[in-house]
This record gives structure tokens, sequence and C-alpha cells, in this order.
């Protein structure tokens, strides 16, 4: 569900993210916690190298034989008792589970964080059927009370202060949280759940893991409201990407170390669960209907071109954690679904790299976060293709263009170059007093924040012929 | 005693040092030297490739490529004092050659011969600086690409562990990016200059009467903006110190 | 074409043919098991009691160790009376704690949407990660687990299991249930600025007796 198209551009909202340091605030006080927690998860795990290893085969392996495990998944799915249905594109994904809402009478939809349902544009899909929709996580709750969408894949409203929420929920809660203090507010959003839990007519989560052998799906959360989401209701319907496959769970569990180590430095989710089909028989509780919907919204092209690594990810949030733009900027200035290196990779395939141009460039490529993902994904490499592909469909500013084929051609013939350098870092001086420069006109992106250091006056090849023949001569 | 023959080392200075710092060119010759290799610098190379390269533009970036491999051809060793450069070489040339069946083979050679200078130093050449001195406090910045393509990282501080005198300080974050990125500083100078910004607070929080770092682009992000904010903190590439030259100007001051 | 038609042609696609035999994709899936040991956290402890203590503590989880199944209703109005908790329970309705002495406490099989404190049985310990496993079905409610406040599971010591992959071993074959659970630790929420709140929606305190093995019927 493109957002990008109908907000600001990139660099415009980056810039207001700059300017808001309550918002900085934020991202420093959740990302810092979460990269030392993860450090110090991983410390206690020396064997996580080739967990990683492992975590990274399973999923190229899944991926090789995806036709396989979709199939074999839903043969296991359908012998549970749950209906299966299939989700080209977002579009066809809004479609099947608000039909199933419809059909069902459903006035009131109670959801778990998934961030596929955001891909889908599920929360819009439910509101424009007429269908009252409750978030359950307590920061998707936070975002929905303020009308915003998630900025991080693991915690959606990180950028949010805890004065903020407190101000979301004396109007939002009835009646407002006693105090402003994180542990009353919580206690109030469990209060103010609990009815909407009980009282829902469909619930509807996400998928950490598609089990093949068993056809069960399986959720991560640390609150519990997957649970109290998914059994009271008449209807679960999960929405799943299709390379949420694992063979079994076992190969589930390899993947879950990696997952929450990776997410929040814990060593396990509060709650792992695996839910296979519809209550049975005699079940003391549990929903009458289960249905599973597999979504494939660009994964199959992603399967056939130079992204197919990307189809690894495990949704960890790692990468956004430790990547220095994201916490510059936070996650709603990428203005797609998924924010940080992993969005600027997907948000393409999502959005077209028309309306995501920026994303992929808006990198340093430093790597810190291939170094941190728990199933190796290449992201700067991955983000360099698209550079590559934005360049070969011609959507670089002709300036850009230009600028880079004029050096070019002057790269490529080492005799001008050496000339063209000996004349510019001359020309590039008489900018400059003492050792700096402090304004130069086409490079206002340097000098505005910083000073260049003046060129010493003679290039090094200059004075290295020079060089040379001083030591020629002293020989 | 049959001495192994002095290794060819072909030097890449890099289209930066070139321009702007030559000094950390004839300090990398000095220490090559020193270390017992016979140092040669092909007039025919330009730049590497990488901005043509990480803007997408893969043509340029591979002729440049093909330039810089037949520039270096012959020399036992490619040494620069660049993780970013090196590793552009190191990984880049092979995945952009990948699909030309002249290149593909030159670049993976060309990649096997190539070093960033202080790994090459320590690695290859098991050299140590003797005879340094310098009464100073530093500060080690872990530039990206070196440390992450190259694992450049116990060879620069192992290498200024032989400084006597010069008092080595941590720094918060050392691992992480300065925010110069290339032309991203440029096109994205904003967020560039949130994140150095972050850097050169860190780096005078250090104490340190230096900062050191093995690339001279992110070297003039974090001491142009060390200087615009009016630290005092004095800016070198590591081999500069190595090579003893740390008593003359730091970036940005005029020799 | 259907959805799944032109999903399944367009991955076909993107792979290629001719696609593995459904025994050779098993033998590869089998083999990326290999070797566990050295892939996963090593036990906290040597015995897997103190395994599963040590990781359950770390937790926020309370852990109290009896003789037998009969002391039970003794330690749970202990634990009612240590938490200032009335002597009411909702209780799992497992035959094996119906036929326990009760008496002082009100018991009850329905849960309601705020009770105070739930009674139920384990399935499965795992040490490695001090975990309990629940299966849903007709005397097990996943409710159970989720809506009390304090939620006290029952957990004999001869069914810990050491590490994740045991349990999916266990399991491997039957017929799976509903919801399998795995609960580790009682609820809590990280999402008001990175600080840690227990009783988000379930649970606020989990609280283990770990019963005795040769207290155990044989059954």
């Amino acid at each position: 569900m493109s957002h990008a198209t109908t907000r600001a551009p990139f660099k415009a909202r980056a810039d207001a993210a700059l300017a808001d340091r309550t918002l900085k605030l934020a991202i420093d006080r959740t990302t810092g916690t979460a990269e030392a927690k993860r450090a110090a998860a991983l410390s206690a795990f020396p064997e996580f190298e080739a967990a990683r290893a492992r975590g990274k085969a399973i999923k190229d392996h899944v991926i090789a034989h995806l036709d396989h495990y979709l199939e074999e998944f839903e043969r296991n799915a359908i012998a549970s008792g749950a209906r299966v249905h299939w989700a080209a594109d977002d579009a066809e994904a809004r479609a099947i589970v608000t039909r199933i809402c419809l059909e069902a009478d459903a006035r009131l939809v109670t959801r778990a964080k998934s961030m596929l349902g955001e891909e889908i544009g599920l929360p819009h899909a439910l509101a424009d059927a007429g269908i009252e929709r409750v978030e359950t996580d307590l920061a998707e709750h936070i975002i929905q009370l303020a009308g915003e969408a998630p900025s991080h894949i693991i915690w959606p409203a990180m950028h949010r202060t805890r004065e903020q929420v407190a101000d979301l929920f004396r109007t939002g809660h009835h009646p407002p949280p006693a105090a402003e203090d994180p542990a009353s507010m919580v206690q109030s959003a469990r209060r103010e759940l609990r009815a909407k839990f009980l009282g829902a007519d469909v619930g509807i989560s996400g998928a950490n893991f598609l089990v093949a052998d068993t056809g069960a799906t399986c959720t991560v959360t640390n609150e519990g409201n997957a649970e109290l989401t998914t059994t009271p209701p008449r209807i679960h319907i999960v929405t799943a990407g299709i390379e949420k496959l694992v063979p079994s769970t076992a190969h589930a569990f390899a993947l879950l170390r990696l997952l929450v180590r990776s997410a929040t430095g814990g060593e396990m989710t509060q709650y792992t669960t695996f839910h296979c089909g519809p209550k049975r028989p005699g079940d003391a509780d549990g929903p009458e209907e289960m249905h599973i919907v597999l979504v494939d919204n660009g994964r199959s092209r992603m399967l056939a071109d130079e992204f197919r690594a990307m189809l690894r990810c495990i949704r960890c949030g790692a990468c956004m954690n430790h990547c220095v733009v994201y916490r510059q900027i936070g996650g709603h200035a990428y203005g797609g679904t998924y924010p940080g290196p992993m969005g600027a990779v997907l948000t393409p395939v999502l959005d077209g790299l028309a309306a995501a141009r920026d994303l992929p460039h808006a990198c340093t490529m430093n790597g810190r976060c291939a170094e941190v993902c728990p199933v190796g994904i290449p992201l700067p490499t991955l983000l360099r293709a698209w550079r590559a592909r934005s360049w070969r469909e011609g959507r670089e500013p002709g300036a850009v263009r230009a600028g880079l084929s004029l050096w070019a051609r002057l790269a490529t013939r080492p005799r001008l170059y050496r000339l063209a350098s000996r004349i510019g870092v001359r020309g590039l001086r008489l900018f400059g007093r003492g050792g700096w420069i402090a304004r130069l006109p086409l490079a206002g992106g340097w000098t505005a924040h910083r000073d260049l250091p003046r060129p010493e006056g003679r290039t090094f090849m200059e004075q290295y012929r020079a060089w040379q023949a001083r030591k020629g001569a002293g020989r | 005693m049959s001495a192994k023959p002095a290794p060819r080392v072909g030097l890449f200075v890099t289209c930066l040092v070139d321009a702007i710092r030559p000094r950390i060119g004839f300090a990398a010759i000095q220490l090559l030297e020193e270390a017992g290799c016979i140092v040669e610098v092909p007039l025919a190379q330009t730049c590497c490739g990488q901005p043509a390269f990480n803007s997408g533009d893969d043509a340029d970036a591979a002729r440049l490529a093909r330039q810089t491999i037949a520039a270096f051809e012959g020399f036992d060793h490619v040494v620069l004092p660049s993780g970013s450069c090196a590793a552009t070489m190191v990984h880049g040339y092979p995945d952009l050659l990948a699909g030309d069946a002249d290149w593909a083979a030159r670049a993976r050679d060309l990649a096997a011969r190539t070093h960033e200078i202080t790994s090459f130093l320590v690695d290859v050449m098991g050299f140590r600086p003797e005879g340094r001195r310098l009464e100073a406090s530093a500060t080690y910045h872990d530039s990206c690409s070196g440390l992450r393509d190259l694992g450049v990282a116990a060879q620069p501080r192992a290498l200024l562990a032989a400084v006597e005198g010069l008092q080595m300080r941590g720094l918060e974050g050392n691992d992480v990016c300065c925010g110069f990125g290339g032309t991203f500083c440029v096109k994205y100078a904003p967020i560039s200059n949130a994140i150095v910004t972050e850097k050169a607070e860190a780096i005078q929080r250090s104490g340190a009467d230096l900062l050191l770092a093995g690339d001279l682009g992110c070297l003039m992000n974090m001491a142009g903006k060390l200087h615009r904010s009016g630290a005092a903190t004095r800016c070198f590439h590591t081999i500069e110190v190595l090579a003893g030259q740390a008593d003359g100007p730091a970036i940005g001051e005029e020799g | 074409m259907t959805a799944r038609d032109r999903i399944l042609n367009a991955v076909r696609a993107g792979l290629p043919t001719p696609r593995a035999t459904p025994d050779a994709i098993a033998a590869e899936a089998r083999a990326l098991l290999d070797a566990p040991e050295a892939r996963r956290p090593a036990l906290a402890a040597p015995g897997l009691a103190d395994s599963f203590c040590a990781k359950a503590a770390a937790l926020g989880t309370t852990v109290a160790r009896l003789p037998d199944l009969a002391a039970l209703p003794e330690a749970v109005r202990g634990y009612l009376a240590d938490h200032g908790l009335s002597a009411t329970l909702a209780l799992q309705p497992a035959p094996s704690l119906a036929v326990l002495d009760w008496s002082g406490i009100e018991r009850h099989s329905a849960i309601a949407p705020d009770e105070p404190v739930a009674l139920g049985l384990a399935r499965w310990g795992i040490a490695e990660s001090g975990s309990l496993v629940i299966h849903s079905g007709p005397d097990t409610p996943i409710l159970l687990s989720f809506l009390p406040l304090h939620h006290i599971v029952v957990l004999h010591e001869d069914r810990l299991l050491p590490h994740l992959e045991d349990y999916a071993a266990r399991t491997a074959g039957e017929a799976p249930p509903r919801n399998a659970i795995l609960i580790t630790g009682p609820s809590g929420t990280t999402d008001i600025e990175g600080s840690y709140v227990r009783g988000a929606h379930g649970p606020g305190f989990l609280h283990v007796i770990l019963i005795a093995p040769e207290a155990r019927p044989a059954d």
C-alpha cells in the first residue's frame, strides 16, 4: 500500500524528522536499548554465528523449493480444517479478508500486529467496509489512537514519548489512566481492550512462520495479545507472505532463536504460539473457522530477480536499530510500510521505484545492517542493485548523470585527468583561507554544515614525478 | 641467508589523496619501503570508480575497473591508503565484471592481490614501525568499508601501539559510520550532518588530541565538522602518524 | 487462472527446472537440522530442572518446587495469601487436579474476563529457555493462560525437555492441537519508550510449581 505517493517527497520528510527533537529523543531511547540488549544476548550465545549460517541456509532452502513448500503447507492446513486463500497482490488480499468479515456479518474485528497487514492496507480496507477495527498490540493501539502508521516493525509507536502516549490515552481511554507512568498506562490499555477482545467477531493475525509439515501458522508476541485476538472470536484470519514458510517446527525454532535475540535481545518471546486449524470438536475454546491468506504481492517477482536474498528477511528490525540514517530520521520519513535498510530494499518492490527512488540512495553503505542481519542479507548490495536499476531505467536526475558522465570521461583518460586535477586543486585553493574552505559554490551540501580541507596545492602525481626525479638524482 | 626478494608493490594513491592531501601518499611510500617493498605508483591510475559504482552507473564503473586492473597488472601486491577504495577493488570489481568473459578472471586476480595499507603492513609484511615517538593522545575511528568488507580493525591498532608515547583513547561508537558515504554527504546533506554532528561530539568527549582513521573521505568529513564546531582536535590519516609525520600540518592546517 | 496458479507459476518461473523431488527436498531439510548442539545455546545449568529454574527466574517467573502433587493445594493457599488474593481460583478441568483436596479455596472452571488467578497444567517444560508448553484441548482452555492476572502452572519435572528441538521431536508425526503455546515468562511490553512493564494483556504474574519426579503417579 503506497504511502509514498500521497506524501511530501523523501527529503522534505527527512528534514521534518531532523527538526523534531522529541522524535530524536524517542528514537534514541528505543534503538539504544535494543542495540545494547541485542549485543548482550549475542555475547551469551557463542553459537550465534553458526546459528546464523544455518538460519540463512534454512531460508535459502525454502526459497529454492518454495513451490513445494507452499503446496505442502496448503495440503496440511486444509487437512487441519483451515481454509487457504491465495492473493497475488494487496488488492486481492484486502478483498479476501473483507469478504470473509462481511460474510460473517462481523461488526468488530480485533487485530494482532502484522506488518503484512499494513503492507496490504488492511486497516483502511476494514474501515472502508464499515467494520470496526481494534488494534490489540499496545504500540498499534497507540498509533491507532494517533491515526498514524507504524514507524518501526517491532516497536510501531517508538516515535512517541511517554508524555505523548499519556495525551492519547487521556482522551482515548474511558476512564483515562490513573497516572501517566508507563505501568499505569499499560494497565489502562489492558482494561480498555479487554472487552474488545471478548466481543470481537473476527480476529486477524499475521504469521512469523508457516509450518509446512503441520499446516500451522506461528505468531510470537510478548504481550499475549495474539492469543486473545485469535481465540475468542468465531473466525480467525491469518494474513501471511509466502516467504514465511519453514519445513517443520524444528526449523521454526532455529529461526526463532535468531529472530528474538536480534529483535529485542530476549531469548524467547513470552508467547510463541502455533495455530493449526479451527478449534477441534470438544475443545474448550478457539475459533470455529480459520482462514489463511497467502500473499504474494511482489515476492515471486523478487524470487526471480536480484532481490531474492531479501526473501530471507524474518522482520527482526535489527537493521534499522543499527542504521545511522534510521536513527536520525525515524521510520515515517521512509514513507513506506517498512522503514530502515530492509524497507529501503522492499519499498521500491511494493510502491515502485518511481515513488521510492530516494530510499536506496539515502544510505551511506556502511554495512552495519548486513553485519547484524540474522539471516545474512547483503543489504548494501541490494540497495546498490536498486541504484543500478534506477540508473539503467534513466531515473537518476539529469545533473547527476551529466556530472558523473563528465567525471568518468576524465577519469578514463589518465593524462587529461592529471592535468584537470592540477588545475582543479589550484582553483579550489582560491576559495579557501588558511587550511580550510568555508564556502564553495556547487558544494553547499558540504560547506553548509562543515568546512572543507583546502588542497595542499600540488597533486600527488605532480609531486611524485618531482620526488622520483630527486630520488633518481640522489642514487 | 637467502632473503626473499622484495615484493613489488603498486600503490594506488586514491583520487582524494591525490587532490587534497598528497602527503598521505608519501607516508604510504615511506612505510612500504621501510617494510621492505619496492614501491611504484602507476601513472595510469585515476579513481577506483566508486562514485560511479555507488551511483548505480555500472558502465562507467566497469570502465574504470578495467583501467585500474590493467594499470596494476604485474605487481605482486596492490596497496591503498583507503579501506573504502580497496574494498571496491576487492569486492566491487569481481561483481561488476563477473559477466565479462575477458575481464572476470583479471578482476579476481587483482582482488586477490589488493590490500588496505595497514592490514598489508601487518598481515603480509609483518611490519612494526621502529623508533617512532609522539607525545599525544589519540582516538581511532574505524572506517566502515575497511572494517566490515576487509576486516581492518586490529592491524592499525597494532601499528599505533608501536608508537612510543602515543596514548590511545577509546571512542564511543568507534565502529559507527561518520555519515560521509561518498556522494551521500552532499545528496542528503542534512542527514549526513546530523550523523557527523554526533560523531564529532563523541570524538570531543574522548578528550583525545588527535583523531586517526584510515580513509581520507571520512577524515575530511569528521575534520571539517570538528573545525566548524570549533574543536581543537587535530586529524590525521593513521599512516601519517606511523610515518612520523604528525609533527607536520594536520588536515586543514597549512604546511 | 486462479490466484493460486498465478502465484505458483510465478514462483516456478523464478526457480530452475527440473524441480527437485520431494525426497531430495526432505533430505536437504533434515540435513539443515544436523549438529544442533553447535548452533543452539547450552543449558544454563547441568540439570534440566536447575536450568529451567534459572531461565524462568531470569524472566521474572517465580518457581516453587514440591515433592508431590498432593502438596499443591497448600502451596496455592500460600501463594494466594502471600499476594493478598482471595481464596478463589479458576482451575483447569483436569482429572489429576480435580482429585486434590482444595478445601478452603473456591474453584470454578469458567474464566472471567478479569479473573484474578488461574491454575493449569503444562504439558512440557523446556530447560533451554524456561518455557512452558501448553496444548489446547477439551480440558485445556487457551484463555486460562491469558485472561488471569496471576497464572499458576503446574509442571512435572519429568516432563522437562532439554531443548526446543526436543519438543519438536516429541510431537513430530502427532496430529497437532489447535494451539500449541510456549509460554516464556509473564506478559510484558516495551512499547512505551522501551521501558519494560509486566502484565500487558496476559498475566502479569507467572508462577510455576515444579513437581518432583518420584511423586508422579504412573499412568
